[in-house]
């Protein structure tokens, strides 16, 4: 699928601030499944960019804003194309406890701080337990939307699984986090993936353009029967794998690794954050502006 | 006398050959004036607010001052003993060096399979934000303070690396100049090599990484994390001694990759930090989101190599204690040469092999937590009842990856003035400090702490332990004193005056993903 992307954030601020210093994880990624055609973004008041890749491959865009000012936009823009991933390979558990599949999974096997030391996760990791690693991660996209609400405003950016679990509900950072501590207590390597979702309203699932909201889902190492493991991407919040409709920005252990949009600035005003992202398919048949191209 | 090795006595009553001139000193003192000059010792510390936050094991305790207790009895090692120290820490740094470069970078220590990827990756200090980075002249270690101990077959070994933000140089300079004043007699018979060039070297070092352009001075300052830090006290001295500014994080800013300080006159750029902070609090836009003491956006100039930071971001992943079993391998692999100093025989608890062996004899050995320092939660076997020991025992099958064990080492002894001054022998371990800039450099002896209670072998300041003058004898070839120390050829800059900085917004710009 191809999409145009417009990420667009705005603060505003009560009194000028300064020194306003930010780093952006917004580029889309280029992976065999995915192509950025175009990718630019323009801050207000105008500043310098610059841009390096992490520990992880995401691209870090940032900059800085000396002078004063009361209000800062970031404006995104990319153009992308995606393709279906190839479908997952089947294996069953012996080569996912193998020296080369530890090789591969690295620190995405590895426990991210102190994880909950919780009876309801062992239930999950116990209910969540298939045949093979492929049925598993199938097992667990299913597994947390059956049993968590999808309901905004009850978590916020730094809740932790702990909290999901105690309140029962949360969003897609919190499934993905969650599915990333069942997944490695099976022994599967598994990382969180920031992105943008394709995802029209309910009832108007044909719309080439939505409104939506940056994305969480996860990647896990799902081993072959013959030749390396493959990183396979699902989305416990839409229960089921990731697909043309994911555009992925990168990977990390967890959501602190690749935030979109992280910055502080200097002066005691509180900020007020309008934040969209807006998708639109370019190669539908309904175009109606040729210009765009 | 305990078994073991005392520095100073070979057998009771009979002194050690360099040591003979200062039992006799000693001998005629006598206890009376020694204890008169540790009064005059505590009110001069005092009056020069030369004191120690005593807070305690806890160390999250209020802050309380006392003066630092300087043992007034000092601690002599002979100039051929020096000589194999020296080249024995500068090998191990040099070791420890490569790591860290190693470490963010090609991991060849890994693929060559020494030490597993599994141990650097979950490091604490494992600073995925230096991945990449390499500081001017490949050197990280800037500033290093291994302990050392001396075994009782008087061997010495290496306790622990220290590759973060060692303390305790202050207390080596103010503990020589203390003892001149206070007991200048027992210097007569001895040629102490000097300690007082070390802000010099210091400064060296920070000039000599600092990336500055052909017709540039460079401008070096001292970050500290303020007044209630523990350590304040050195920071504020070895920017006075090195004739630099002493900075917190709100007077340094960063503009388009380059880092400034902020002065009455503007921004005048600043190529060398010695940071006294760890690296959690340095930026926090890449490191804690949550911590706004740092200097947003100092990882994005270090990336650009327009600052140099002391120590460079990501050294404790080579002083971590479940490291450290490593380090003679390194000691091989990296510089193809055999360890001079040794390590103390050391298990991972994280290894069920090594785990089961040392559970089954836990009280004779010393347990530590891998990502502590100073002294904190160190569990010591011979002296913990059988219940400490099976509360230790119950921690390390809980969480084995926290642990390792030692074999316990019988730290050497060192007679130590007791507070109506009589000679009494108490443990003592060594913290050379050893200043890496376009090479090696190691002030000669460094701090020797004692463990003030009797048969204790806990000698952390936080935990009541003491210090002594140690004095490097001069070569007994008859080679001279180097008559002038480079500080004293060199006079200080003048400072810009500083600007109070506006205070970061507690506000984090962050996005939760729906």
């Amino acid at each position: 699928m191809h999409f145009a992307i417009r990420y667009l954030t705005e603060y505003r601020y009560r009194e000028p601030v300064t020194d306003n210093l930010n780093a952006l994880r917004v580029k889309p990624a280029t992976t065999p499944c995915q192509r950025v055609d175009d990718f630019a973004v323009r801050v207000e008041p105008e500043t310098r960019l610059t841009q390096h890749l992490d520990y992880y491959g995401t691209t870090v865009i940032e900059f800085g804003i000396s002078k004063p000012h009361e209000q800062l936009a970031i404006d995104v823009r990319a153009r992308v194309v995606t393709t279906p991933a190839a479908p997952p390979p089947e294996a069953d558990w012996e080569p996912a406890v193998t020296a080369e599949y530890a090789a591969h999974g690295g620190e995405y096997l590895l426990a991210f701080g102190a994880e909950p030391d919780d009876i309801a996760i062992d239930e999950l990791v116990g209910l969540s337990r298939a045949a093979t690693p492929a049925a598993t991660l199938q097992a667990v996209t299913e597994l947390i939307p059956d049993r968590f609400e999808y309901r905004p405003g009850v978590t916020y950016v730094g809740s932790t699984v702990e909290d999901l679990l105690t309140a029962g509900a949360g969003v897609c950072q919190d499934f993905a986090h969650l599915a990333l501590v069942l997944l490695r207590r099976h022994g599967v390597a598994a990382r969180y993936v920031s992105g943008y979702l394709f995802a029209p309203p309910a009832g108007d699932e044909g719309a080439d353009s939505a409104e939506v909201d940056t994305h969480a889902w996860i990647e896990a190492l799902i081993p072959a029967a013959e030749g390396e493991p493959v990183w396979v991407a699902a989305d416990p919040t839409n229960r089921g794998l990731a697909g043309e409709r994911h555009v992925k920005i990168g990977h990390g252990r967890h959501y602190s690794d690749v935030p979109p949009i992280k910055g502080v600035y200097r002066g005691g005003a509180t900020a007020e954050l309008e934040a969209s992202v807006r998708m639109t398919r370019t190669d539908t048949a309904s175009r109606t502006a040729p210009a765009a191209g | 006398m305990p078994d073991g090795y005392d520095e100073v006595f070979a057998e009771p009553g009979r002194p050690r050959e360099h040591a003979v001139a200062l039992a006799a000193a000693l001998a005629e003192l006598g206890p009376d004036a020694l204890s008169n000059a540790g009064r005059m010792r505590d009110s001069i510390f005092m009056q020069q607010g030369i004191t120690f936050d005593a807070g305690g094991p806890d160390a999250d305790g209020p802050v309380r001052d006392r003066p630092f207790p300087l043992d007034l009895i000092p601690r002599i090692i002979p100039a051929a003993e020096w000589t194999d120290i020296k080249r024995g820490l500068a090998q191990r740094i040099r070791a420890l060096n490569a790591f860290v470069d190693d470490v963010y970078h090609a991991r060849e220590i890994v693929h060559a399979g020494i030490v597993p990827w599994e141990l650097i990756v979950s490091r604490s200090a494992f600073a995925r934000a230096a991945h990449g980075i390499r500081p001017p002249g490949g050197v990280y270690c800037h500033v290093s303070g291994c302990d050392l101990v001396r075994d009782a077959d008087g061997s010495w070994k290496v306790l622990e690396d220290n590759v973060r933000t060692p303390s305790g140089i202050s207390y080596v300079l103010e503990n020589r100049v203390a003892m001149t004043r206070v007991l200048p007699g027992l210097f007569s018979s001895y040629r102490v090599r000097p300690v007082d060039h070390y802000p010099a070297l210091l400064r060296g070092a920070l000039t000599e990484v600092a990336p500055t352009t052909a017709d540039e001075d460079a401008t070096v300052v001292v970050w500290t994390p303020g007044p209630f830090n523990s350590a304040y006290f050195e920071h504020a001295f070895l920017a006075r001694q090195m004739g630099v500014e002493l900075v917190e994080a709100s007077d340094l800013v960063v503009r388009d990759a380059t880092c400034y300080i902020r002065t009455t006159n503007g921004l005048q750029r600043v190529h060398a930090i010695y940071r006294r902070i760890d690296d959690a609090f340095m930026d926090p836009l890449e490191f804690r989101p949550d911590s706004l003491l740092g200097v947003p956006g100092l990882m994005r100039a270090y990336r650009a190599g327009t600052v140099a930071i002391v120590n460079a971001v990501g050294t404790g992943v080579a002083d971590d204690k479940a490291v450290y079993p490593h380090v003679p391998e390194m000691i091989r692999f990296y510089l193809n040469e055999e360890p001079i100093l040794q390590n103390v025989q050391t298990y991972l608890m994280a290894d069920a092999d090594e785990r089961h062996a040392a559970l089954a004899r836990l009280g004779e050995l010393v347990v530590k937590p891998v990502d502590e320092s100073g002294g904190k939660g160190v569990f010591i076997g011979p002296t913990a009842s059988d219940q400490q020991i099976a509360i230790q025992a119950d921690e390390i099958r809980r969480r084995p990856e926290r642990w390792i064990a030692q074999e316990l080492v019988r730290l050497s002894t060192c007679p130590t003035a007791s507070p109506e001054g009589e000679l009494v022998a108490r443990h003592v371990d060594l913290r050379p400090f050893a200043v890496f800039g376009e090479d090696i450099h190691i002030v000669p002896g460094g701090l020797t702490r004692v463990a003030l209670r009797e048969g204790s072998m806990i000698v952390n300041s936080s935990q009541g332990g003491g210090s002594k003058d140690t004095w490097v004898l001069e070569d007994d070839a008859g080679e001279t004193t180097r008559a002038a120390a480079p500080a004293a050829a060199w006079s200080p800059p003048e400072l810009p005056g500083l600007r109070q900085g506006g205070e970061w917004s507690g506000q984090q710009q962050q996005q939760q993903q729906t």
